[in-house]
C-alpha cells in the first residue's frame, strides 16, 4: 500500500472523527446513542451500495437481498439450530458473499437500468420466498423474534457499531484510493475501454461485488443481532432500499466520508423530527429534501462541504 | 381447470396489459424507466375513492377526476423532474423512485395508513360452467382492450401519434415530422399519467387501496417492456398475457403463494437469455 | 523482439452479421511486423467492425484471427492486449472524470487485483507517456472535457503506449483534426514506430495525410477486399474509383 503524505493527513481526520466518536457516550445520553447505532448500521449499508454502484456504475436495487441473506442465516443458525453467533456469523458473512456472485451473473450480461431491475428482482423473490418456504425455519411472514444478542446496553452497543462501521470505512477508503479504486471507476466511466487496456473487467467486477456484499454482510448479520428479530416486512422492502440509496446519495456517492455523513443525517433529521412529526410526514419530509438535493446537487452534501470549505479557505487568503 | 385457466389468464393479463401500456410508452419514446409509475395507479385509485366514496360523486365524474389527477401528476414528473435530468437515465431512475416514496408518505398522510376497500366499478358477478368472474374484472379487461385498440389507432391514424411513433424508433424522428420534441415529450408524459389512473381504478377495485400499492404494479409493468421489448404496442400485449397466464397457471396449479416468484424469474430468464426483449428491438 | 517467421497478424475469412446486415464478408489478409497497412474504404465498408473483431469487442460470425502464429480466435480482449494488440477509437474513448494522468494510469495498471491494491502508481512513469505523445505538464491534469480532438486523439495513443502494444490499430486516427494537428499525429506515428518498431494497421479517409505512412494499403467496400497494393497502385485502381465515387 502506497502511504503517501496526503493519505497520512487524511488518516489524521479519521482518527480525528474515531477519537470524537469514542468520547461522545461520556457526553451524550443513551436515548442518543440508541439513534446513532442505527446510524451505524445504515452507513454499512450505504458503504456497501456505494462501493458496488457508486464505483462501477452498477446500479443495485437489491441490496436489502444481500442484507436479508446475512440477516436470516445468522438468525437461521442462531436461533433454530443454536450454532453460537461466532459461528454463524460468519457463515452469514460467507453466504452473503456468496449471494453477492448471484448478483453478478446478470452483470455478465446486463448493465445500466436492467441491472438495477434484476437485483430488484432478486430483492423481491427472497421477500416471496421468506413467507413461503419453510415458514417452520423462516418463520415465514412473522419471522423470527427474541435473537440473541452480542453485548448489552446502549454504551456497549454503540461502541460495538461504531467499531465495525469505523474499520469497514477505513478499509475501504484505503482500498479506492489505490490504483483498483480508480479501475473500477473507470469501469463506470466506459467498460469497453477498460478491457480495451487490458484488464479482465469481469475479474474485477467479481471483487467489487465480493467486497460489497461482504460489507452488506457484516452490517446485515450484526444489525439483526442488535435489533433481535427479522421479518420478511421491513427487511426486503423498497422503504429500506430507497433508506440506503438515500444515505449513499445524500452523502454523495462515491467517497466511502459520503454514505457515512449521509447516514448520521438522515437517522438524526429522522429521529429529531418524530416529537413533530410522528408518523409518515417525516418520510414525506426526508424524501422531499432528498429529492430536491438530489436534482440540483447530484454529487451530495459532502460536495457542498468541501466547496464550502475551499471557499472558507479562499476567503482567508 | 383448464376452461379456468384459460379465464383467469385472460383476465389477469388484460389488466396487466392495462397496467403496463403507460410504463411502457415513456419508455419507448423517452428511454427511461419512471419508477414513480405506480404512482399514478395509486393516485388513480385514491382520487376515485374520495371522489365516489367520499364526495359521493357519481362514477363517471369520478373517474374523470381520477384520470386528471393522473394527467397532472404525469406532467409534474416529466416537467420538473424528468426534463431536468433526462440525459441520465440512472438519475432519472432514482429519482422517480424517490417521488414514489415520497408519495406513499403522502398517501399515508392524507387518508391514512388502513387500507381501504373501493366498490367495484360495475357490480354483478358472471358464472359459467361453474367459474364465476366479476363483471368487474371483465369490464376492465374490456377497458383495457379499448384503450390499447384506441391507443393503436391514435399512434397510426393521426400526425401527432405518428411523430410519437417516429420519436420511439428513432429521436431524430421528431425533427422530421415538424413536431417539438418536447411536446410530444409533454404528450407521452400526460397519457401515461392518464392510463396509470385508469389501471388504477381497476387494480384498486380488484385488490384494495393501500400505501403500498404501487409497488406490484410497477413490477408487472417493468416485467412486460423486459419480456416484451421496447416499441411496440403489440409486443407489450402478447407480454402481459405472457406474463399473466404464467403466473395463472403458477397459482392454480402449483402454490397461491409463489404469485409474485414466477413473474420475477421470468424476468430474470429473459433478461439473462434475451436482454432485448422476445420483441424487442432496440437495445439498452 | 521475438522472431517469427510469419507474419504477426493474419485474418482468415472473416465474416461478420448484424441481423441482416453482411457488414463483413470474408476478409483475408496478413501484417508482418513492423509494417504500416492502410485501411481504407468508403463509409460503412466495415472497416471498424474488422478492428471490432481483431480486438475480440465482437466476435466474428465466422473465421479465425492468428497472432504471432497463434489461433487467437477465441482469446478474450484483455489477453488479446496482452499478447500486444491495441486500438484507438473512431470516436475517442477517455475516461471522462479522470484526469489525463489517470486515464493513462488505467493503462499502465497492472492486470492484478492484489498488485493494483498493493503497488503505488508511478506518476513519474505517467508523465513520460503523457509527454512522449506531445501533453505538456499542465494537461496531464486537465480532464478530458477540456481537451481539443487532437489531444483526445493524443489521450487514447497515450493509453495504448501505456500497454505496450506490437500492433496498434488505428480507427480514423486524422478525423476532425486541424491540419496542424494532423502532422503532429502523423510526426508521432513515425517516432513510435522509429523507437519501438510499432506495427500499425490505419484506418483514414484523409488519403492524403495517409499516403507518406503506409508501405501498402487495403481498401474494402460492401464488407469486401476489393483492391490490395500500394498507396499509389490502389487509388489508381478502376474499383477503388467506383466505390469511392458510388458513395
Ligand atoms: N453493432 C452493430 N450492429 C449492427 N450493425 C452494425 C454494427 N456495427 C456496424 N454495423 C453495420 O456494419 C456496417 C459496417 O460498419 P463499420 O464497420 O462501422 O464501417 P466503417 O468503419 O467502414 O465505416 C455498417 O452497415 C454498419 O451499419
Ligand atoms: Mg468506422
Amino acid at each position: 500500500m502506497a502511504i503517501d503524505r496526503e493519505t497520512l493527513r487524511y488518516l489524521g481526520w479519521w482518527l480525528a472523527f474515531g477519537v470524537l466518536m469514542c468520547l461522545l457516550p461520556f457526553v451524550v445520553g443513551t436515548g442518543t446513542l440508541r439513534i446513532l447505532i442505527f446510524a451505524h448500521f445504515l452507513a454499512m449499508f450505504a458503504m456497501s451500495w456505494d462501493f458496488l454502484s457508486g464505483r462501477t456504475g452498477y446500479i443495485s436495487f437489491g441490496h436489502p437481498f444481500l442484507i436479508g441473506i446475512a440477516g436470516y442465516t445468522t438468525a437461521i443458525l442462531s436461533f433454530r439450530f443454536d450454532v453460537p453467533i461466532y459461528y454463524s456469523i460468519p457463515a452469514a458473512i460467507v453466504a452473503t458473499m456468496v449471494g453477492g456472485t448471484l448478483f453478478f451473473l446478470p452483470a455478465l450480461r446486463i448493465r445500466g437500468t436492467y441491472f438495477a431491475l434484476v437485483t430488484l428482482a432478486f430483492m423481491e423473490i427472497l421477500y416471496q420466498l421468506t413467507k413461503v418456504v419453510a415458514p417452520k425455519i423462516t418463520g415465514g411472514t412473522r419471522g423470527m423474534s427474541g435473537l440473541e444478542s452480542i453485548v448489552t446496553g446502549a454504551v456497549n452497543n454503540y461502541y460495538l457499531s461504531f467499531g465495525i462501521m469505523f474499520v469497514t470505512g477505513v478499509v475501504l477508503w484505503l482500498l479506492i484510493r489505490t490504483r483498483l479504486g480508480i479501475a473500477l471507476s473507470a469501469i463506470r466511466m466506459n467498460e469497453e475501454a477498460v478491457r480495451s487496456t487490458g484488464h479482465n473487467t469481469t475479474k474485477l467486477k467479481l471483487f467489487a461485488f465480493t467486497v460489497s456484499a461482504a460489507v452488506s454482510g457484516i452490517g446485515g448479520a450484526f444489525y439483526v443481532h442488535y435489533i433481535g428479530s427479522i421479518a420478511p416486512r421491513g427487511m426486503f422492502e423498497i422503504n429500506f432500499l430507497f433508506t440506503i440509496l438515500v444515505a449513499a446519495l445524500l452523502g454523495g456517492a462515491e467517497t466511502i466520508i459520503g454514505p457515512i455523513m449521509g447516514a448520521y443525517f438522515l437517522t438524526v433529521l429522522l429521529e429529531y423530527l418524530r416529537p413533530v412529526m410522528p408518523g409518515m410526514e417525516r418520510y414525506l419530509l426526508y424524501g422531499a429534501i432528498a429529492l430536491v438535493l438530489y436534482v440540483v446537487r447530484p454529487e451530495g452534501i459532502y460536495s457542498i462541504i468541501a466547496d464550502a470549505g475551499r471557499k472558507v479557505q479562499e476567503w482567508r487568503r | 381447470m383448464a376452461l379456468q385457466i384459460l379465464i383467469q389468464g385472460f383476465v389477469l393479463s388484460g389488466l396487466y396489459a392495462l397496467i403496463a401500456v403507460g410504463f411502457t410508452m415513456i419508455f419507448s419514446v423517452g428511454r427511461v424507466l419512471n419508477l414513480a409509475y405506480g404512482v399514478y395507479i395509486m393516485l388513480g385509485g385514491y382520487i376515485y375513492y374520495a371522489a365516489l366514496q367520499g364526495a359521493g360523486l357519481p362514477v363517471f365524474a369520478s373517474f374523470i377526476l381520477a384520470i386528471l389527477a393522473g394527467v397532472t401528476f404525469g406532467l409534474l414528473t416529466y416537467l420538473l423532474l424528468v426534463r431536468r435530468l433526462e440525459d441520465n437515465p440512472i438519475a432519472v431512475e432514482i429519482s422517480t423512485l424517490i417521488l414514489a416514496v415520497v408519495m406513499q408518505a403522502l398517501i399515508v398522510v392524507i387518508f391514512g395508513a388502513a387500507p381501504k376497500t373501493m366498490w367495484p366499478v360495475i357490480r354483478g358477478v358472471l358464472r359459467f360452467e361453474g367459474i364465476s368472474v366479476t363483471m368487474n374484472i371483465l369490464l376492465a379487461t374490456g377497458v383495457s382492450w379499448v384503450v390499447l385498440g384506441g391507443l393503436m389507432a391514435f399512434v397510426r391514424y393521426t400526425h401527432l401519434g405518428r411523430a410519437i411513433r417516429a420519436v420511439s424508433m428513432d429521436r431524430k424522428g421528431a425533427v422530421i415530422s415538424g413536431i417539438e420534441p418536447s411536446f410530444i415529450s409533454m404528450v407521452t408524459w400526460a397519457l401515461s399519467g392518464a392510463f396509470g389512473a385508469i389501471a388504477g381504478v381497476f387494480f384498486a377495485t380488484f385488490t384494495q387501496l393501500d400505501s403500498h400499492m404501487w409497488v406490484f404494479p410497477l413490477i408487472i409493468s417493468v416485467a412486460v417492456v423486459i419480456v416484451g421489448g421496447i416499441g411496440s404496442i403489440v409486443g407489450s400485449l402478447i407480454a402481459a398475457h405472457i406474463i399473466g397466464f404464467v403466473e395463472t397457471i403458477t397459482t392454480t396449479m402449483i402454490a397461491a403463494e409463489l404469485r409474485g416468484v414466477s413473474t420475477m424469474l421470468l424476468i430474470i430468464l429473459v433478461l439473462l437469455i434475451r436482454p432485448k426483449g422476445l420483441f424487442g428491438r432496440a437495445e439498452l | 523482439m521475438t522472431a517469427t517467421a510469419g507474419p504477426l497478424l493474419e485474418v482468415r475469412d472473416l465474416h461478420m452479421t448484424f441481423g441482416g446486415i453482411r457488414a463483413v464478408q470474408g476478409i483475408s489478409f496478413q501484417v508482418a511486423e513492423g509494417e504500416t497497412l492502410g485501411l481504407i474504404g468508403p463509409n460503412g465498408a466495415g472497416k471498424t467492425t474488422v478492428f471490432n473483431m481483431i480486438m475480440a469487442e465482437l466476435r466474428p460470425t465466422s473465421g479465425e484471427i492468428w497472432f504471432r502464429g497463434e489461433n487467437i480466435t477465441r482469446v478474450p480482449t484483455y489477453e488479446r492486449v496482452k499478447r500486444g494488440i491495441a486500438r484507438t477509437y473512431q470516436v475517442p474513448q477517455p475516461f471522462g472524470e479522470m484526469s489525463v494522468g489517470a486515464n493513462i494510469r488505467v493503462g499502465m495498471a497492472p492486470d492484478d487485483i492484489w498488485k493494483l491494491v498493493s503497488e503505488g502508481a508511478d506518476h513519474a512513469a505517467e508523465a513520460d507517456i503523457g509527454r512522449s505523445v506531445g501533453f505538456s505538464d499542465e494537461q496531464i491534469d486537465m480532464l478530458p472535457s477540456e481537451l481539443a480532438m487532437g489531444d483526445l486523439r493524443r489521450l487514447e495513443m497515450a493509453r495504448n503506449v501505456a500497454v505496450s502494444p506490437t500492433l496498434l490499430l488505428l480507427d480514423e486516427v486524422f478525423a476532425g483534426l486541424t491540419l496542424r494537428e494532423i502532422g503532429q499525429i502523423s510526426e508521432l506515428l513515425v517516432e513510435k514506430k522509429r523507437k519501438d518498431g510499432l506495427t500499425y494497421i490505419i484506418v483514414s479517409h484523409d488519403l492524403r495525410a495517409l499516403a507518406p505512412l503506409v508501405d501498402r494499403v487495403i481498401v474494402m467496400s460492401f464488407g469486401e477486399i476489393i483492391a490490395e497494393g500500394t498507396f499509389d497502385d490502389v487509388v489508381r485502381d478502376e474499383a477503388v474509383r467506383d466505390a469511392y465515387l458510388g458513395q
